[in-house]
């Protein structure tokens, strides 16, 4: 059943390249869309097949591949990657529906859509290191090009710069998993706890350390997030959707996964520190974010502060903070992803989206105000306003962490009230006041007096928006539907410590 | 293909003082003359003909009938209680009155002209004293806040003095604008300036209607604007409603922070500019607004040529009322014209140098305060 979760996009992708004919841009979108479909259609059929009660790993699947190096196809599912697999196939299937304008390569751009889907399907389902890791760097040369040819004036400086980084978080990532193998002489790269009785803490630290680098990069925390505000400013508004919503949560599930999860004994040593950091990425995001002028780079840097909240939960390590680090994931999923889409229409519509230069776009009948309500709608769900996705992630993130690090949890929440700093600038500057799309000259009255002309937003550009937005509400109201899912395996993995601690004393009870 | 911010925008024409005093001495129209001008003033002045008629009705109901009421809760029923009247006015399928409220209270407030001097004459003090006397007579609530506040009522009956005032004054302009447009329609008007003639010739011949006002209080009927004032259409009403309501208006709710922030709320009255001919055509459209809800009313009364005429720019029916703004700001620069026209102080053909040099000056002062309006309208880019 996993299978067809990666052979969907992957064969939809192969189809796009050896298409018949001319490719037709409107023709190849419509293949990607029911492609996509398919591929959500079959995501929520794994979601009814899947025991919420259980905690471990589910519906596995598995041969072998090339076991003398230790590379085996396994795949399983639980309540960690299930909710991503989901937010991976409704996000891939929004950046689709939102691309309209690709004139140049249609075919090609599509199916690296496609690829990237199914890459990072195989990432969160892989119950083997080197699957994961093939399918971690499989998405990285499609994200690259997607910048690159589609992106924006910058794009080469950006791609390359983006390329660099993830690459960089490959090969740590990689080299701790051979490590691995190394320290402990086995060629097992199964998902199985590493424990102090099979390798010295020293030999963990250092593993741990080389993934933490890994995995920061791609979250991406402090100081190794330079990459990501020009990856957003330079990627189209498909691209950066799909960036924000999905590939940043690779960074995060593996955190959790590999990090937590293979080395619970060496993360619990290096659990305050992680914290500390976490608060440091949260307040360096929210006030860097503060400081943008450019509406993209200011959501972009929203979203290094808010993966800090994820690192903070997985620092803590309680079943509330870890359940509350699945949510989190998600809902920065939907909120980033509506944010980045609605800023999208923003520009296409204006030509800008520099905050010195945007107002008053809220104007009922000139402006965009349909856009500007959903965007405020979205700035309020990612303040964590009640109500909304992001109010129930955060408020789990920090009763679950509260306890463990006060003042890492206190100053986190600190980063919280500065994204509605920052956001509130951005309504204020470009949502309120008199309408403007042009630099204020040195005469106001003549600027008082331009006829601002902005095509009208159709109904159709902001369906997208507009399922994202009710995402956002629906989880925010209705917030058991995900927990239900998540919260056997975020418990599971929070007594992971204890259950080994007990183990090594000889036994449970 | 990207989208270059300043192609979306548009800067209107920006005549000088100068230019405009040229024109006005010149007999020329302020507005540029082309058809498609023609039909927008003419069209938005007939759904303006249109509201003003409703207009005038509710003002002159509201002063005879709301007299001294100090709760007129339904003010704007015109004395229809009927179910379905009541149910139209709460869903708000009706016209936003409190624009005429707003005008009246701009013009009560900016009080200039012989009826203010005259609200505070003696005459109109004796005759107040008289319907007080009258009223408090009959009604114990009004008894017992009249030696409370002694002001109160005198300032209310000043008040219903200018809607009374403000209705008789809309009476003549609903008909004459609903005049223009059967003149328009039988071709005897086809050019813009011949509606600024018309327009002239309409306030002229309306300059001496006697502007009176008497009420009737428990069953004898007062005088409040007696004849023997004096007070006349065009110099005592008309003068100063152009005064309060085009040019100076009042800096109002939802946007006065803008304004105070951007320093624009000038510390004297006299040179305020906030009316019909400085008014942004791109207001927020919320409730409170006065320029919004005026558009609003004539989209409800627009006619079909001119309506089909804004379905086929710009957004079409989405910033339809942006649109109405601006065609009424046409009209308005045209009415004016017209009364500026009809009232130099000598004809402009005059071989006396010193009435040339007394047009002269008159125009300048008109073109000093035009110059910082809208005048980007009277473009014909500018839709």
């Amino acid at each position: 059943m996993l299978s067809t979760l990666l052979l969907i996009p992957f064969i939809g992708a192969f189809a796009l390249l050896f298409w018949p004919g001319q490719p037709v841009p409107g023709r190849m979108r419509v293949v990607t869309i029911v492609v996509l479909g398919l591929q959500l259609a079959w995501s929520l059929r794994v979601l009814l097949a899947f025991d919420p009660g259980d905690g471990g790993m589910q519906l596995q699947e598995s041969f072998a591949w090339v076991s003398s190096i230790g590379l085996d196809y396994r795949l399983g599912i639980d309540g960690l990657s299930l909710p991503l697999v989901l937010i991976n196939a409704a996000l891939t299937l929004v950046s689709a529906v939102c691309t309209r304008d690709i004139s140049q390569r249609p075919r090609i751009y599509f199916a690296l859509l496609l690829l990237i889907s199914g890459a990072v399907n195989g990432a969160f389902l892989a119950e083997n290191l080197l699957l994961f890791f093939l399918f971690y760097e499989l998405e990285l040369v499609p994200l690259w090009l997607l910048i690159s040819i589609w992106g924006g004036t910058e794009r080469a400086y950006a791609a390359t710069k983006f390329l660099i980084f993830t690459a960089v978080s490959g090969v740590l990532i990689l080299g701790a998993f051979l490590g691995l193998a190394l320290f402990t002489g086995t060629v097992d790269f199964s998902l199985t706890p590493v424990l102090s009785e099979r390798l010295a803490m020293g030999s963990q630290l250092l593993l741990l350390g080389a993934l933490l680098i890994g995995f920061g990069i791609k979250i991406p925390l402090v100081p190794f997030h330079t990459w990501l505000p020009d990856a957003h400013t330079q990627a189209s508004t498909p691209v950066s959707v799909l960036l924000a919503g999905v590939l940043l949560k690779l960074g995060t599930y593996g955190l959790l996964r590999f990090c937590l999860g293979m080395f619970p004994e060496a993360w619990a040593l290096l659990a305050p520190w992680l914290a500390g950091w976490a608060a440091v990425s949260v307040l360096y995001g929210s006030l860097a974010a503060i400081a943008q002028r450019d509406m993209k780079r200011m959501v972009a840097y929203s979203s290094v502060g808010h993966m800090g909240y994820i690192l903070l939960a997985a620092a803590a390590a309680t079943p509330v903070s870890l359940l509350g680090a699945v949510f989190q994931m998600v809902s920065h999923g939907l909120i980033s992803a509506l944010l980045f889409l609605l800023v999208g229409i923003v520009y296409r519509k204006t030509g800008t989206r520099d905050l010195e230069v945007l107002r008053g776009l809220l104007n009922p009948e000139r402006g965009l105000p349909f856009t500007g309500t959903l965007m405020i709608l979205g700035v309020m769900a990612s303040a964590g306003l009640p109500g909304m996705a992001g109010f129930i992630s955060e408020f789990l993130v920090f009763r679950g962490s509260l306890e463990a690090f006060p003042l890492a949890t206190l100053l986190c929440m600190v980063g919280s009230g500065l994204t509605a700093v920052y956001f509130l600038l951005l309504v204020n500057r470009a949502f309120f006041g008199r309408m403007a799309i042009t630099p204020p000259s040195a005469d106001p009255v003549a600027d008082a007096r331009l006829d601002i002309r902005l095509a009208a937003v159709a109904p159709r550009e902001t369906i997208p928006a507009m399922a994202l937005a009710t995402a956002v509400v629906a989880i925010g109201l209705i917030p058991a539907w995900l927990g239900r899912i998540s919260e056997a395996a975020s418990t599971t993995m929070a007594r992971l410590p204890a259950l080994l601690a007990s183990l090594q004393n000889g036994g449970v009870g | 293909m990207p989208i270059i911010s300043a192609d979306l925008t548009h800067a209107g024409g920006r005549p000088t003082a100068a230019e405009l005093e040229a024109k006005l001495l010149a007999g020329q129209t302020l507005l540029a003359e082309t058809p498609n001008h023609l039909m927008q003033v003419v069209d938005v002045l007939e759904s303006y003909g249109e509201v003003l008629d409703a207009y005038s009705i509710n003002l002159i109901y509201q002063a005879e009938q709301q007299f001294l009421n100090p709760v007129p809760a339904f003010r704007y029923l015109d004395g229809d209680l009927s179910p379905g009247k009541i149910w139209r006015h709460l869903i708000h399928d009706r016209l936003n009155f409190e624009y005429a409220e707003y005008c009246q209270k701009s013009m009560f407030w900016h009080g200039t002209g012989g009826l203010d001097a005259y609200l505070d004459s003696d005459a109109f003090g004796a005759s107040c004293g008289a319907i007080i006397r009258r009223k408090t007579g009959r009604d114990p609530l009004l008894a017992l806040l009249h030696p409370l506040f002694p002001d109160f009522l005198l300032e209310l009956i000043r008040s219903a003095a200018t809607t009374h005032a403000l209705g008789q004054f809309w009476r003549v302009m609903s008909d004459l604008f609903l005049d223009l447009a059967r003149a328009e329609k039988d071709g005897r008007v086809s050019t813009v300036a011949a509606v600024v003639a018309f327009m002239r010739e309409g306030l002229v011949a309306a300059a001496a209607k006697p502007i009176t006002y008497a009420v009737e209080v428990a069953g004898e009927r007062f005088w409040v604007l007696p004849p023997e004032a004096g007070l006349t259409f065009l110099a005592d009403v008309a003068v100063p409603y152009v005064e309060a309501v085009f040019l100076r208006g009042m800096p109002f709710l939802g946007t006065v922070s803008f304004n105070a922030q951007a320093q624009q709320v000038s510390p004297d009255q006299s040179t305020f500019a906030y009316g019909a001919l400085f008014a942004d055509p791109l207001p927020t459209m919320g409730s409170g607004i006065p320029p919004s809800l005026l558009m609003q009313d004539m989209y409800r009364h627009l006619p079909q040529r001119l309506h089909q005429w804004y379905r086929q720019t710009s957004r079409g029916e989405g910033d339809v009322r942006v649109k109405i703004c601006l065609s009424f700001q046409k009209s308005m620069f045209c009415v004016t014209n017209a009364a500026i026209a009809g009232t130099f102080p000598h004809p402009l053909d005059h071989a006396d140098p010193a009435a040339q040099a007394a047009n002269r000056a008159y125009a300048a002062s008109w073109a000093a305060r035009l110059s910082g309006s809208r005048t980007d309208c009277l473009d014909p880019s500018n839709f």
